[in-house]
């Protein structure tokens, strides 16, 4: 299996982060690209531009911010926290984070560590894809559609961006498996979403 | 010895390929699609126990067309054919594909059709009435796709055939073009049998039966049409050009 990953390493020692990039590039089952972050200044604006899917931090190096709060200031909820260790670290601070590496483990456990960690986004990716129910947002763009609404009009409407619209559209196609306007309708009476007369203007 | 054992049991029909002197009621039976391949050629049922070329040649079908077409269907998977053009005769192929369009137009999915609206009788009024509404907009689709073939596509490559070429036009705005049919039959199969709110009947089964197999019609259809179709055209545009 090989997989694109984005790793980001927040670190200020030049020898650390270039030791543990070169030991990721020999991880043959990921396909890696690397993301270097030096001063804890540029942490949440480098986080947010590059919206890694992990970030291997020094636990000193954010300061008094916790994983957590790395993530949502980032808004990289999905992203991964790892603990970099080569101190002792306040192990309740230690346990905010998904996972720990330290400068003793070897390849194989790094390797170990990082998949770990995959396995439960993929795990998750793959329960949320299973849902078919809709979201009461998704519903909403249901019956705009349905009526023969355009994006630019649902967006209008329910105030969000066309790009949102169309991302929920694209979620509603992967749920249902129903791609096309009349598939939605049919869709929609069935469930009740909307009455014959709200789209029979529509059709006639 | 165990791959073998696997195939058998992934498909119901029989693979290997079929020879002229195989006999016609066996390949029938061994695939039962191939009924309609066969009466898409205009081979007609009751041929007793003749041998494929002496059908063939009966019927005056051409038998490397007809074997080449029955080969690739029952192979399962898409296999591209060097030299198509030497294995078949396009004006043959494309008397097959129209009547296949023939059969789909005038007489599956009209058929299809009433035997759907009837299924549905029971069910709440609006619910049969998009349904249906799905349904025609369904048909109406497959129909432009089909007649779009008929009077542009074979005029184009009958043309052809005398060593007429339009500047105009060429196979590979036909290959762009060419979407999947069968992509919008799969979704009313998808409403029927995930949201269908009415309750179920033998007959609503059996539609969706029809539908199924309508469905692995049309999708073999366009696999003759982008396998052998487009690429027998190809070649013959290369041939005329030099």
């Amino acid at each position: 299996m090989t997989s694109t990953l984005k790793i980001a390493i927040a670190e200020s020692s030049l020898l650390l982060r270039s030791g543990l990039e070169a030991q990721l590039k020999r991880l043959a089952e990921f396909k890696i690209q690397l993301v270097e972050i030096i001063t804890t200044e540029s942490l949440f604006e480098s986080l947010r531009m590059h919206k890694p899917d992990l970030v291997i931090i020094n636990p000193a190096f954010p300061g008094t911010f916790t994983p957590q709060q790395i993530k949502e200031e980032c808004g990289c909820q999905e992203m991964k926290c790892i603990a970099l260790l080569y101190s002792m670290s306040d192990p309740a601070q230690l346990r905010l984070y998904d996972e720990q590496i330290t400068i003793f483990d070897g390849l194989n456990d790094i390797k170990n560590k990082l998949e770990g960690l995959l396995v439960s986004t993929i795990q998750k990716e793959t329960e949320s894809e299973d849902a078919q129910t809709l979201s009461t947002r998704e519903k909403e763009i249901v019956v705009c559609v349905v009526k023969g609404m355009t994006n630019r009009k649902i967006a209008d409407q329910l105030f969000l961006s066309t790009h949102t619209v169309i991302t929920h559209r694209r979620n509603i196609a992967r749920k249902l498996q129903i791609h096309s306007a009349s598939g939605l309708t049919v869709y929609a009476i069935v469930n009740k979403l909307i009455e014959l007369e709200d789209i029979q203007q529509k059709i006639g | 010895m165990k791959d073998n054992q696997q195939e058998t049991e992934n498909s119901m029909y029989k693979k290997g390929t079929y020879r002229a002197s195989d006999k016609m009621s066996n390949l029938i039976c061994d695939n039962y699609p191939m009924v309609l391949v066969m009466s898409r050629f205009g081979i007609e049922l009751g041929f007793g126990g003749k041998n494929i070329g002496e059908v063939c040649k009966q019927n005056e079908v051409d038998v490397k067309t007809f074997l080449t077409v029955v080969n690739f269907l029952i192979e399962g998977k898409p296999v591209k054919i060097e030299k198509v053009s030497e294995c078949i005769s396009l004006e043959v192929l494309i008397r097959y594909l129209h009547n296949a369009h023939d059969y789909f137009l005038n007489f599956r999915l009209p058929h299809l059709r009433r035997k759907l609206l009837e299924a549905i009788e029971g069910c709440r009024e609006d619910v049969a009435f998009v349904i249906r509404e799905f349904f025609d907009e369904y048909a109406e689709e497959v129909n432009k796709h089909m007649m779009y073939e008929e009077n542009t596509v074979y005029p184009y490559v009958k043309g052809l055939l005398q060593g007429e070429k339009d500047p105009r036009y060429n196979i590979s705005i036909f290959r762009k073009r060419h979407d999947q049919i069968e992509m919008k039959i799969i979704e009313l199969k998808n409403i029927l049998i995930k949201y269908y709110p009415g309750q179920g009947s033998n007959l609503l089964n059996s539609v969706l039966f029809d539908i199924f197999a309508t469905e692995e019609d049309l999708a073999t259809h366009s696999l003759v049409e982008d396998y052998l179709f487009v690429p027998a055209i190809l070649e013959l545009e290369k041939k005329n050009a030099l």
